[in-house]
């Protein structure tokens, strides 16, 4: 396999890597980092690339290994770094700058879920995969996927029916 | 979409009983202008959602030059050629370097008398150097102590 012929087949997901990436790791710097690191051991086991059923769920789990190892790096070190990640917003008209506060609480209350529900509700809820894929790619069974679902929806929803009625109840 | 169908679909949603088709509907019913106002709370979660979505990694993919198995053949090659013109090389010299020697166009007496000369130098030489050696004898001849005892 050539590198053309694996960036071709690696483009559909190297979004999907990323965006899960940044979940979990949230800084855009190190989630860049990851989906390259990613890409690159994909590269280097191009010869094997046969002997999976999808390369995409194989490119999740190695997603969802990589993050996790780099997470516990990070808790065990006791510098810790706080990612902002600066934008300029000035371009935007109004509405949109509320809309994407109120988008940006969703992923702060997505921030404090546990890890294995953040990574089951983006997969599912934004990356539209279904319950078997997600089962194969976190390596548990679909019930368990299905059930860390329906807690992850309803927390988020939990908290966001709490903050709109701050101040009023 | 009628509001007591999401209603239900939202119902289902939390229990994680929906399909993803299911998904599909709320998410077009959420970030659509048309969501009735006591559904309004859900709307952020699906728009965060649909958002997150859009996102994409733009950066050109690095990846490490591949060897081309031509390029490993005629290293072989290269590698060999020179192999072979450094050992050539190594067995013609000497050849060359004996005949430098011997062809030269110098006279058989001139020769001679270079060769007495040189030696009989090496030989003056020789003795002027075994001459200032006789200082060592003192040491065997002396009586007083170089050393403290």
């Amino acid at each position: 396999m050539d590198q053309t012929a694996f960036i071709q087949l690696v483009n559909p997901f190297k979004d999907k890597i990323y965006r899960v990436a940044k979940r979990l790791l949230i800084s855009e710097d190190e989630a860049q980092d990851a989906t390259q690191e990613i890409l690159l051991r994909l590269w280097t086991r191009r010869s094997k690339m046969k002997q999976y059923r999808s390369v995409e769920a194989f490119a999740m789990t190695m997603t969802k290994n990589y993050c996790y190892d780099s997470l516990k790096a990070k808790r065990n070190n006791n510098l810790r770094i706080v990612h902002s990640n600066y934008e300029d917003h000035s371009r935007n008209t109004g509405r949109q700058i509320e809309a994407s506060n109120e988008v940006e609480w969703v992923y702060k209350l997505m921030k404090n879920l546990p890890e294995q529900q953040q990574l089951i509700l983006q997969l599912r809820d934004v990356e539209q995969f279904d319950n078997s894929e997600i089962a194969a790619m976190l390596e548990m069974n679909e019930t368990a996927v299905r059930v860390a679902l329906s807690r992850a929806r309803k927390t988020i929803r939990e908290a966001l029916i709490k903050k709109q009625n701050y101040g009023i109840q | 979409m009628e509001s007591n169908k999401v209603e239900q679909l939202l119902e289902a949603y939390f229990e994680g009983a929906t399909t993803l088709a299911q998904e599909k509907q709320l998410r077009m019913y959420f970030t659509s202008d048309h969501v009735a106002p006591h559904l309004e709370s859900y709307r952020d979660m699906f728009t965060a959602f649909a958002f997150a979505s859009q996102e994409t990694y733009d950066i050109p993919i690095h990846l490490p030059k591949q060897k081309k198995p031509v390029l490993r053949w005629i290293s072989g090659v290269a590698a060999v050629v020179i192999l072979t013109i450094g050992i050539t090389t190594q067995i013609i010299e000497p050849d060359n370097s004996d005949a430098g020697i011997y062809v030269g166009n110098v006279p058989q007496e001139v020769g001679v008398l270079k060769t007495k000369q040189a030696l009989g130098l090496m030989g003056k030489m020789f003795s002027e150097s075994t001459a200032q050696l006789g200082a060592v004898n003192e040491f065997n001849t002396t009586t007083s102590n170089f050393f403290k005892q």
